[in-house]
């Protein structure tokens, strides 16, 4: 009979939702979030692999038609060869990536954990990506992510499987940063993405007084607040416009974060404890 | 028994996919909303009950798979279903307009529902001008993923085995 009444089973389902919405406390819904994340990261996990084997097939198939093209009047024998050829050169470039990733992860003076990248932000809403490690391989949150490029982002979100890592270009991610020449400070934001597709950033509160040219390097100033770990010295990006802030006390610059981010890529997440200076 | 097992993979597999598109900046940077599309296709299909299950486990997943707190599918979803769910009775719900346009419109509203609440969370950041052009995209999106999951969802229960019908059910 109550289930009859469907204006009071419409206010109930609204008031319980509005509820979840706004009063969940954070701790029970990152339990809820981690439990649908636990359930879901194995497919997202085996989706990533057969992305990644598609776009291997999907190359290997393109210079095959372009060997098709070229070489007409070849023979079968020829076409399979030259299909062979390009997979391994793909397996060549694979090799080379991960080759730099894994220098770059021995060079490196910080303590790291190798991240494979598994699946994007659903909405759309975030700029973030989900790796595939989370707090029972180590990883805390606040802690930043970097790749052989520079810095990626920091995690946030932190469950037992999985992480969420903010990119740099996310509105919410702040870092303390320095423009490398002029030894000036200042803390960089993101910006969004523009509407070319590139992510964009911003560092404010650089001294008025300091001459901050185009084309100046960016890198994280190593301090870093709310318990996390951000190491000295890591390439953010380049500056690509100045100008002074509205208040005419300090002047801010526009960055094209160095260090993008797909789903084929690996990451490094700098754990606790590493707080040296780069090379 | 095998309906709700269709659309619980279905919706799984819906967020999988969404999970994995890109997005597009002429967009609004939205992801194109195969949940929200999911929700609609039940909700325009199925008795209430059916309606809510695929309300409560597509905003479930959305939310789950989300950055910051549950709220904007589990606020959202419902607010399409229920919408949608009162009309189906009234329109043709198979036909390709209607699902062009109650896709667009699922998906503006949901973006629409979203954005409020994370404008009052404070969450994100409000530009007009960007905002509209979210609303425009998700709808422009929506206009497309519904006839094709509709398509999908039509096929995939056709190849169900049928219930033996007796007089008297």
């Amino acid at each position: 009979m109550l289930f009859r009444n469907k204006k009071l089973v419409y206010a109930a389902t609204a008031g319980f939702l509005l509820i979840v919405a706004f009063v969940l406390p954070s701790s029970l819904s990152r339990k809820g979030k981690g439990a649908v994340r636990g359930v879901v990261a194995p497919a997202e996990r085996g989706t990533a692999g057969l992305g990644r084997r598609l776009s291997e097939a999907v190359a290997a198939i393109r210079g095959m038609g372009g060997a098709v093209e070229k070489n007409r009047d070849l023979s079968h024998e020829l076409v399979r060869v030259q299909a062979r050829l390009n997979q391994l050169r793909d397996a060549e470039a694979d090799n080379v990536r991960l080759r730099r990733a894994f220098k770059f992860h021995h060079q490196s003076p910080h303590s790291m954990i190798p991240c494979d990248v598994i699946s994007r932000n659903i909405s759309g809403w975030w700029n973030t990506v989900r790796i595939g490690k989370g707090s029972a391989d180590g990883i805390q949150e606040n802690h930043a992510v970097i790749s052989s490029d520079g810095l990626v982002g920091k995690t946030i979100e932190v469950s037992k499987q999985t992480s969420e890592v903010l990119l740099v270009c996310d509105p919410a991610f702040r870092v303390s940063a320095r423009i490398d020449r002029a030894n000036v400070f200042g803390l960089v934001r993101g910006g969004g993405v523009n509407l070319k597709g590139h992510p964009v950033a911003q560092m404010d509160f650089i001294d008025k007084d300091t001459e901050v040219r185009v084309g100046d390097e960016v890198v994280t100033s190593g301090l870093s607040g709310e318990g996390g770990v951000s190491p000295k010295g890591v390439h953010i990006g380049y500056v690509e416009k100045v100008h002074r802030d509205a208040s005419g006390l300090f002047q801010s610059a526009e960055i094209a974060p160095s260090a993008t981010i797909s789903l084929l890529d690996y990451v490094f997440v700098v754990s606790a404890g590493a707080t040296e200076e780069a090379p | 028994m095998m309906n709700r097992i269709l659309l619980f993979g279905g919706i799984a597999v819906g967020a999988l996919v969404q999970l994995f598109l890109p997005t597009w900046p002429m967009f609004g940077g939205i992801k194109p909303p195969v949940l929200a599309a999911f929700v609609l296709y039940y909700s325009l299909h199925r008795s209430p009950r059916g309606m809510w299950i695929a309300v409560f486990w597509a905003a479930l997943l959305h939310d789950g798979l989300d950055l910051g707190g549950f709220g904007p599918a589990l606020v959202g979803f419902p607010v399409i279903g229920v919408l949608a769910h009162r009309v189906r009775l009234e329109i043709f719900v198979d036909g390709l307009v209607t699902q062009t346009i109650f896709g667009a419109l699922g998906a503006m509203l949901a973006t629409l529902v979203a954005m409020v609440l994370y404008a009052v969370t404070g969450q994100r950041p409000f530009h007009f001008g960007y905002a509209l052009l979210q609303i425009i995209g998700s709808g422009l999106l929506g206009m497309v993923v519904l006839p094709l999951v509709s398509l999908v969802m039509n096929k995939l229960e056709a190849l169900l085995p049928k219930r033996r019908g007796y007089g008297w059910q």
